[in-house]
């Protein structure tokens, strides 16, 4: 049936359009994100909360483990190992210079050429800023207390300690009597042999082989300065006696000056000593093992005392127990890290903002722009000769490639794979489109034999078998055979990453290049590569991320960069043979913080300029 | 017609001289015979049927396509297989495309400026000032910082033509200018190529805008199937043609 013209058939809008209004409220904002995205549907909701849950367990297993038990001491104690492997000690300022001018040159080229994210800049900041108040309020932090296990078996240890003017020390002497006593946890550091005596002992008093009643210990506790003389209040030497009468007790004594003190410990037992008892002292800093930090100690404190039977408040001879609480976890593993980063870090961010304001205020000035455009030109080669060297320099004396090692070898291994493997793989993509039969093949047939094999047997290949067919370079050292090894394995695959983006120009791009007489060589500098480049920027920094990781397997044919070095760590110090798997998490960090900073250079980059428009 | 062709022929040579003209894809003969001379600042307006040849016609006259037989001369140089040959005549030919085909990662002025900058050696700040000349001419003098990706198709293709005339062309290809535009924007690239024309400029337009043929063109040139069907003024073609196949084109669009 044929519709009635009635007033609905007709309509004539009025003629200003309606205004726009908002949205909902619940389909906005934070809620309304909420809404859309986690809890749309009743399955969303669900996976929402599992994953959640899930997600939440992981984190507090990780930071739990992190501050509670974790020993960061390997990764504080090595970082010279960590970031410049075996390079030579005396020559690490080489390193921090061309660190420095790297720092400066990247400050001036973001000055020039580039926004620094405000979201970037405060998360630096911030950074920065709690690395270096960590340090300071840790000094504020109670030390964990010291146990020192007293054995009929044993001599008592004359303990050696450093201390400041006016620091109050408590020194506790507890026996051991109640069988109920070997499973009261332990908090705090407990000198390693103790600790492995103490739980055997546990292990026998709960198989009835020992029993803890019998004690008739007897000490005398006493307090020497750095010269062994007894240590003098108003109302004599600093002393204590702990025999038959009164077992056990506490000697609390204020140090007058910064110095070295011994806590000397008496046996004065009349008769055969039995029974265990816990030594307990608090408030006395155990300190850094590392070397480095040894000097600074004897500036400030003289030579430790030469004493009989010394055990040195040193942290190697010591074991953290227990759960550590958040403070102590601040004081004992951040504090000792962010020290010795605060002012390496510090100078470096003085360096880039140097560079940065200059670049700002120069950004206009044709001398600056030419300035930094020679300065990173000239940094490659710079940092090389002043990292390598010359043989017979006194300046700057040879340090052989096979000595640089750990962050330093990962970041050059890195570096060089990139700027190199970048040029060439833009020319085999190009090549394998070309016309020319010859050239085609030839590219066509390195893209994909490289491709056709794990990288590690191009570094073996590299290592053992290039030198066999070609002598001449056996003499090229193994470095520099590793950086010619990954180039080529990543200019294989950056090719085909590039030929991706080729076969996406439209040939009217091409067309419109030569109807306006470019020559095919501008047709390509200038019209097809940038926009083909663009295309695939997550795909080329992709590439260059798995580049950066992959530099880790040299660690196989026996250079040390950062995952090798953590072997060679553990193998020179046994010591921190425990806790190589804190070694590795913090190498892992590195890896993470450093792709994570280049995939989100790659997402800048990608809507920066004409990326910020939607394709035409 | 060869009357109405008589003021401009003069004493003047043609400026493109198409003789016998042939080409192929593959087995396929898309040119046959084409033979077309073209007097300095005569426009020429191609139409006829999706396939008939005329868009590869256009794109041979700057090389973009070869041909396989025949002659081509533009301006006094035949082209051939030699590269100089090629380069002298493409820089003196302006070619406007269906799509535009501006460079998306570049803005306006460096779209306009690109082939002075780099063909002819033109100094960057002589090369900025030619090209905001060029837009204001176009209509659109406030867009020459952005991308093309922000323009109006009709604003694209009008940038395309300020593109084209940066190289100062003897002569300008429009290969369907306004095939893949609004109707709304059709008209703002009409004008410009009418205001174009009325400056003297040699031209030759693949189009299916009858009004323009009509009001523009010196000379309308009907193809099919590979051939000149049909060659004439506007005025003979709307009201007098001769050819059945002419016929039947114009009884179908019109």
């Amino acid at each position: 049936m044929k519709r009635q013209y009635d007033d609905t058939f007709f309509y004539i809008a009025p003629s200003e359009p309606p205004p726009s209004r908002r949205p909902p409220i619940v389909e906005v904002g934070p809620i309304g994100w909420l809404r859309r995205n986690l809890f749309s549907s009743k399955i969303n909701s669900l996976a929402t909360i599992f994953t959640g849950v899930v997600i939440l367990g992981f984190l507090y297993m990780v930071l739990s483990w992190s501050i509670r038990t974790a020993q960061w001491a390997v990764v504080y104690n090595n970082l010279r190992m960590l970031t410049s492997g075996t390079y030579d000690r005396r020559e690490t300022w080489r390193l921090e210079v061309v660190a420095g001018a790297l720092v400066f040159l990247t400050g001036l080229g973001l000055g020039i050429w580039a926004r620094v994210a405000r979201s970037v800049f405060i998360a630096v900041l911030v950074s920065l800023a709690v690395i270096i108040i960590v340090p300071i309020v840790s000094a504020y932090i109670p030390e964990p207390t010291i146990h020192i296990l007293l054995r009929p078996s044993k001599t008592p240890p004359n303990f050696v300690f450093v201390g400041l003017a006016g620091q109050e020390v408590t020194v506790r002497l507890e026996p051991q009597t109640d069988p109920a006593d070997v499973d009261a946890p332990l908090l705090g550091f407990v000198e390693q042999k103790s600790r492995v005596d103490w739980s055997t002992l546990a292990r026998q008093v709960h198989d009835g082989k020992a029993d803890l009643a019998d004690y008739n210990m007897q000490f005398t506790l006493r307090v020497l300065d750095n010269r062994l003389r007894p240590l003098m209040t108003d109302e004599g030497p600093v002393q204590a006696v702990f025999d038959a009468e009164n077992p056990g007790g506490t000697l609390t004594f204020t140090l007058p000056a910064d110095d070295w003190y011994v806590l000397e410990v008496t046996r004065d037992d009349t008769s055969e000593p039995v029974g265990y008892a816990w030594l307990r002292i608090d408030n006395v800093e155990v300190f850094s093992s590392q070397e480095d930090l040894a000097q600074r100690r004897a500036d400030r404190f003289g030579d430790p005392p030469e004493v009989d039977n010394a055990l040195f408040a040193e942290e190697k001879a010591y074991r953290f127990e227990g759960a550590r609480s958040f403070k102590q976890f601040l004081s004992l593993q951040l504090a000792p890290l962010f020290s010795r980063l605060a002012v390496p870090l510090l100078i470096g961010a003085l360096l880039f903002v140097d560079g940065w304001v200059i670049g700002v205020l120069g950004k206009a000035d044709k001398r600056v722009r030419r300035g930094a455009l020679i300065g990173w030109a000239l940094a490659f080669p710079f940092s090389i000769i002043v990292l390598r060297g010359f043989e017979g320099s006194r300046l700057l004396p040879l340090v052989d490639s096979g000595q640089w090692g750990g962050l330093l070898l990962t970041v050059l291994l890195t570096v060089v794979g990139i700027t190199a493997s970048f040029p060439i793989g833009v020319a085999l993509a190009l090549g394998r489109r070309s016309n020319l039969p010859v050239v085609k093949w030839t590219c066509t047939i390195f893209i994909e034999t490289v491709r056709g094999v794990p990288l590690i047997t191009v570094l073996f290949m590299a290592k053992l078998i290039v030198p066999f067919f070609w002598s001449a370079l056996t003499d090229i050292d193994l470095t520099v055979r590793m950086m010619i090894g990954l180039t080529l394995f990543s200019a294989a695959y950056l090719a085909e990453n590039v030929r991706g983006g080729l076969q996406i120009i439209p040939k009217g791009q091409i067309e419109a290049a030569r109807a306006l007489g470019l020559n095919p060589f501008l047709t390509t500098t200038l019209i097809v590569l940038p926009q083909a480049l663009r295309a695939v920027i997550p795909a080329i920094v992709g590439q260059f991320i798995s580049l950066f990781k992959d530099t880790s397997l040299v660690a196989l044919v026996g250079l040390f960069e950062l995952v090798g070095i953590v072997g060679l760590i553990v193998k020179g110090q046994p010591i921190y043979r425990p806790y190589q798997r804190e070694a590795y998490i913090f190498v892992a960090i590195i890896y993470f913080v450093i792709s994570y900073a280049m995939s989100d250079i790659s997402r800048r980059l990608e809507t920066s300029g004409a990326g910020s428009v939607r394709r035409l | 017609m060869a009357e109405n062709q008589a003021e401009k022929q003069n004493a003047e040579e043609p400026i493109i001289i198409c003789e016998e003209v042939n080409k192929w894809y593959g087995n396929f003969h898309v040119l046959k015979d084409v033979s077309l001379e073209v007097m300095p600042q005569e426009v020429v307006v191609i139409i006829g049927p999706s396939g008939s040849g005329k868009s590869t016609f256009i794109r041979c006259i700057n090389r973009l396509e070869e041909h396989q037989e025949g002659h081509i001369i533009v301006d006094g140089i035949e082209l051939s297989h030699d590269v100089r040959n090629i380069a002298a005549i493409r820089s003196e030919i302006g070619m406007v495309f269906q799509q535009f085909n501006l460079f998306p990662h570049l803005t306006v002025l460096d779209n306009i400026t690109l082939a002075p900058r780099y063909v002819r050696r033109m100094p960057r700040r002589d090369a900025e000032e030619i090209a905001l000349e060029l837009l204001d001419r176009v209509g659109i003098p406030d867009q020459a910082r952005k991308y093309p990706g922000q323009l109006s198709g009709g604003q694209q293709q009008r940038v395309a033509i300020a593109r084209a005339l940066a190289m100062q062309p003897k002569i300008m290809l429009f290969d369907e200018p306004t095939s893949a535009l609004d109707p709304e924007m059709i008209k703002e690239v009409l004008d410009v190529m009418k205001e174009l024309a009325e400056t003297g400029m040699t031209m030759l337009v693949v189009t299916h805008e009858m009004g323009f043929a009509r009001e523009v063109a010196d000379r309308i040139v009907l193809f099919d199937e590979g051939r000149i069907v049909e060659m004439g003024t506007p005025e003979h073609f709307f009201t007098n043609p001769q050819h059945e196949r002419t016929k039947l084109f114009l009884s179908q669009i019109l």
